[in-house]
């Protein structure tokens, strides 16, 4: 009889040969360990799935193996049978028999449960040490099964249930990857010369940065973007007879400064948009700060600093710090922590021009607000066509999160505050 | 005086507040000390555990004397001189407060001298001998402790009824001495002044004395009380109390309900203790107190003030010395963020009456009251080589074992010595040690440990030194 290599889980059929745990002439038990077995994910041993003694072992070190391949032959006389070999104790049957990886042995220390213990369960034997250190790292000892007399948990025991633990979050981790990414092969490389002239100019490190976060967004993130347009007739009004006083204290006072004002405001009514997601945790985390940040146009590329407590800073100060980062940023002297940390970011492209755009929310944030430059349009206005200065304004968000009726009231309150901007705010 | 500042002030320098001052200022915190009275180191130094010791030991010298005759060895009539014996005593006390005193000078601990009054949740008044000082701080430790009860019927303002305070004074030898209580502060006075050569009488309201410890444990000590004082009364009340010249005139009330009057040189009342919440401010904190008086706390010292914690007796459950010094570990951590708890903690019990008793984990009691599957194995100390050189055979070892398990849950003991003994029981609960552990763990001969490691040998039917029957099957 032949000992084949068995199914080895989703996305494995094949490993590397990286030890051999019987020898011929060995008398097997069934479960026992035959071979060690390095697959993309683990070094792990292979169990016997019968008990019998090995006639010849038909696999040695370094061989790459697949799913069906023999490992080792059985004697065929070896029909008794045998007794279980000591190296295998049978779990103790009063106790649910612990949760294990397939391909694993049950090893002397560290089982475990995987219900969730009664709350009234009682704590198993275990020493002062353990219990102290099972507190600092948060875990529950009742879902560990302890390995000495009375099923008291030693070392062993909580560092065999680390190690599983660990084990679980990487094999969850490579699902998600293997989930994200087809292992489709790249495309084939173009030689574009073949029509004519290029030149080739290595993409910059910063230019890599960007489009990873961008890919990642795009992959990552559901979006849909909002459209609206905001009169700021009055704003512009408002701007100009106040740029010359901000002016004098050292400040511009630019579209973008009234924008985080209105933007901070919107969003302590709409918690939503200043939040994160938790994929790992099934969590959506509610930040009690509003840290905005900006995206900016620099030679090199798009940069986005992070103005912090937006909320809390008047326009003053708001359009001074603006004006101190933006210089930072294209100088390239703005610090990694002063890129970090955002919970919302505005993309103004007005200075330069452009209407309506769909921009990618700038992960892990949920939610970005692009802004276009502001144009005279015939709008109605009480039954009559005037004039307005008319602001394009998208906001793209995160769908997984953020529902389009919650946008569509964000955006509202944005345009409100657009258009009803009140001057007090400036003095 | 300027008002102060510290990030931490404990109230009270008992085994739990002169515990926690130091365990915080060893992790770097700035601490003040608040201590009423001017000796350091609460009622357990001054006038609990350790004076209560001292004269114990010195007394049970007398005792000895005359066990010894049966074997041979006689002497002459003690010769007590009391004012001698106080001043040891005391010697000893001073010793170890200046003791407290030095270690809170070496670690940069500030030590105040008088009383607190909180006026609010972060600051604290001390009435000094100097005047008032005002102190803030960051966190409190409230560890103000317990004293003595004293019910108004007793309260006659008669120095000659006594509390456990004023009885370690030993100012003189009572001719007869009545106890009011069998408690284990009524048993280990009783029999200080019993082997003195007072004629002890113990009244107790309950039916046995040392509630709380197993039947089989107080056995031993309630046949050698039964020889050493005039009488135990149980079930029996104490109705009323006079003074009548130079004597106490008590009317007490028997099973029977038939009331008897007598005549005594002094009274111990030693009913209990009460915590010491009054006049503390604590009204001015939010603080909450149960029926009793006893703050409450959850299991990592706080009570439902977030800047006050509370450690030892006036934090309730058992009023002891080392319960109070754990739970001062508990707070301190807490207080520096440290993932701490008090529950489920093994506080072992020691009562230091002659045999002494003690136990830790369940008692057989509770563990039979809770329908815990258990199994008791013992050791009685007449088969220990040990127990009967020093000629008292009186003793037994006990292991209340969870039968699923084999975990050992509970150590009863009784016996000389049994106080020393009863931490290998804490040590085997905490560790979470089975029976067979204790088996197989190699014990001195000839010692009193060995009948832990019998008592073990007993469960599995294989104890060398006593035979039973029943056999287990691994």
């Amino acid at each position: 009889m032949d000992l084949k290599l068995p199914p080895l889980g989703e996305g494995v059929d094949s490993g590397s040969v990286v030890g051999i745990l019987v020898r011929a002439g060995d008398q097997i038990a069934k479960g026992q360990g035959i071979i060690e077995l390095e697959t993309g994910k683990a070094v792990a041993p292979v169990p016997s799935h019968t008990a019998g003694k090995v006639a010849k072992i038909m696999v040695s070190i370094g061989d790459k193996i697949s799913v069906g391949q023999v490992i080792l032959s059985l004697e065929e006389s070896a029909a008794a049978p045998a007794k279980p070999a000591p190296s295998a104790p049978a779990a103790r049957p009063e106790r649910p028999v612990a949760a294990q990886p397939p391909s694993e042995n049950e090893p002397k220390a560290g089982t475990w449960v995987d219900e969730e213990p009664a709350p009234d369960a009682p704590t198993p034997a275990a020493s002062p040490t353990i219990r102290r250190l099972a507190r600092e790292l948060g875990i529950d000892l009742r879902r560990i099964h302890g390995s000495e007399n009375g099923g008291r948990i030693v070392m062993d025991d909580v560092r065999a249930y680390i190690q599983r633990l660990q084990h679980l979050a990487s094999q969850a981790q490579a699902r998600t990857d293997a989930l994200a990414v087809p292992s489709k092969p790249p495309p084939p490389r173009i030689d574009f010369a073949k029509w004519g002239a290029v030149t080739k100019r290595p993409m910059t490190s910063l230019r890599k940065a960007i489009a990873a976060q961008l890919s990642e967004s795009w992959r990552a993130a559901p979006r849909v973007t909002q459209f609206d347009e905001a009169d700021i007739t009055a704003l512009n009004e408002l701007r100009k007879k106040h740029a010359e006083i901000f002016e004098k204290k050292g400040a511009r006072l630019t579209l973008t400064s009234f924008a985080l004002k209105i933007v901070a405001d919107a969003l302590r009514q709409h918690p939503v948009f200043n939040t994160s997601l938790d994929e790992v945790a099934g969590d959506v985390i509610y930040k009690e700060y509003i840290h905005i940040g900006l995206a900016v146009d620099t030679e090199q590329g798009l940069i986005v600093p992070v103005l912090r407590d937006v909320d809390k800073k008047d326009l003053l100060t708001l359009s001074t710090e603006m004006n101190e980062i933006a210089t930072k940023t294209r100088d390239r002297k703005i610090s990694l922590e002063e890129l970090q940390g955002g919970t919302f970011t505005i993309s103004n492209q007005g200075g330069i021009g452009g209407g309506h755009f769909t921009p990618i929310v700038n992960r892990p944030e949920t939610a970005i607000l692009g802004l276009g430059r502001g144009a005279l349009k015939a709008v109605v206005r009480d039954g009559k066509i005037e004039p307005r200065l008319m602001l394009p304004m998208a906001l793209s968000y995160d769908h997984r999160v953020i529902d389009g009726g919650a946008a569509v009231r964000f955006m509202l309150d944005l345009v409100k505050g657009f258009e009803n901007f009140d001057e007090k705010q400036l003095i | 005086m300027d008002p102060i500042h510290t990030e931490i002030v404990v109230l009270g320098a008992g085994p739990g507040g002169y515990a926690a001052a130091f365990y915080a200022a060893d992790l770097g915190k700035k601490v003040l000390l608040v201590e009423q009275e001017k000796k350091l180191g609460g009622v357990c130094l001054n006038c609990g555990c350790i004076p209560s010791k001292a004269l114990l030991h010195a007394s049970k010298m007398i005792f000895e004397a005359r066990e010894s005759a049966h074997r041979g060895i006689t002497f002459g009539p003690p010769q007590i001189d009391l004012d001698k014996l106080r001043a040891w005593k005391n010697s000893i006390v001073d010793k170890l407060a200046g003791g407290v005193g030095f270690l809170a000078k070496k670690r940069g601990v500030q030590v105040l001298i008088g009383r607190g009054y909180f006026e609010g949740s972060q600051s604290l008044r001390v009435e000094t001998a100097e005047g008032q000082q005002f102190v803030t701080y960051d966190k409190a430790i409230i560890a103000v402790g317990s004293k003595a009860a004293l019910p108004k019927v007793f309260d006659l303002g008669n120095p000659r009824i006594m509390t456990s305070t004023e009885a370690l004074e030993v100012e003189d030898i009572p001719e007869d001495l009545l106890v009011v209580g069998g408690g284990y502060i009524g048993m280990e006075l009783g029999s200080v002044y019993a082997n003195l050569g007072s004629k002890v009488v113990v009244v107790e309201a309950l039916a046995g004395i040392l509630s709380g410890a197993d039947a089989d444990l107080v056995r031993p000590v309630l046949q050698y009380a039964q020889k050493n004082f005039r009488e135990l009364r149980f079930n029996t009340k104490v109705m009323q109390m006079s003074t009548k010249a130079k004597k106490i005139r008590v009317v007490t009330e028997g099973p029977d309900k038939v009331e008897k009057e007598e005549l005594f040189d002094r009274v111990l009342v030693s009913v209990g203790r009460v915590p010491r919440f009054h006049d503390l401010g604590l009204e001015n904190t939010k603080v909450e107190q149960d029926e009793r008086g006893f703050i409450k706390i959850n299991d990592k010292q706080e009570t439902a003030d977030p800047a006050l914690l509370a450690i030892g007796d006036i934090a309730g459950g058992v009023l002891l010395a080392h319960k109070a010094s754990k739970e001062a570990r508990v707070a301190v951590e807490t207080i520096v963020g440290e993932p701490s708890t008090s529950a489920g903690v093994i506080i072992p019990a020691v009562v230091f009456t002659d045999p002494e008793l003690a136990w830790c984990g369940v008692t057989e009691a509770e563990a039979r009251a809770k329908g815990m599957e258990i199994e008791v194995a013992k050791f009685p100390w007449g088969a220990s080589g040990r127990a009967l050189t020093f000629d008292r055979p009186d003793g037994l070892t006990k292991l209340i074992i969870d039968v699923a398990t084999e975990r050992v849950v509970g150590v009863g003991l009784v016996g000389h010595g049994a106080g020393e003994l009863i931490a290998e029981g804490v040590l085997a609960i905490e560790m979470g040690a089975t029976v067979r552990d204790l088996a197989e763990s190699v014990h001195p001969h000839p010692t009193l440990s060995e009948t832990i490691m019998e008592a073990a040998e007993v469960y599995y039917g294989v104890s060398t030194h006593t035979f039973s029957p029943k056999r287990r099957e691994e």
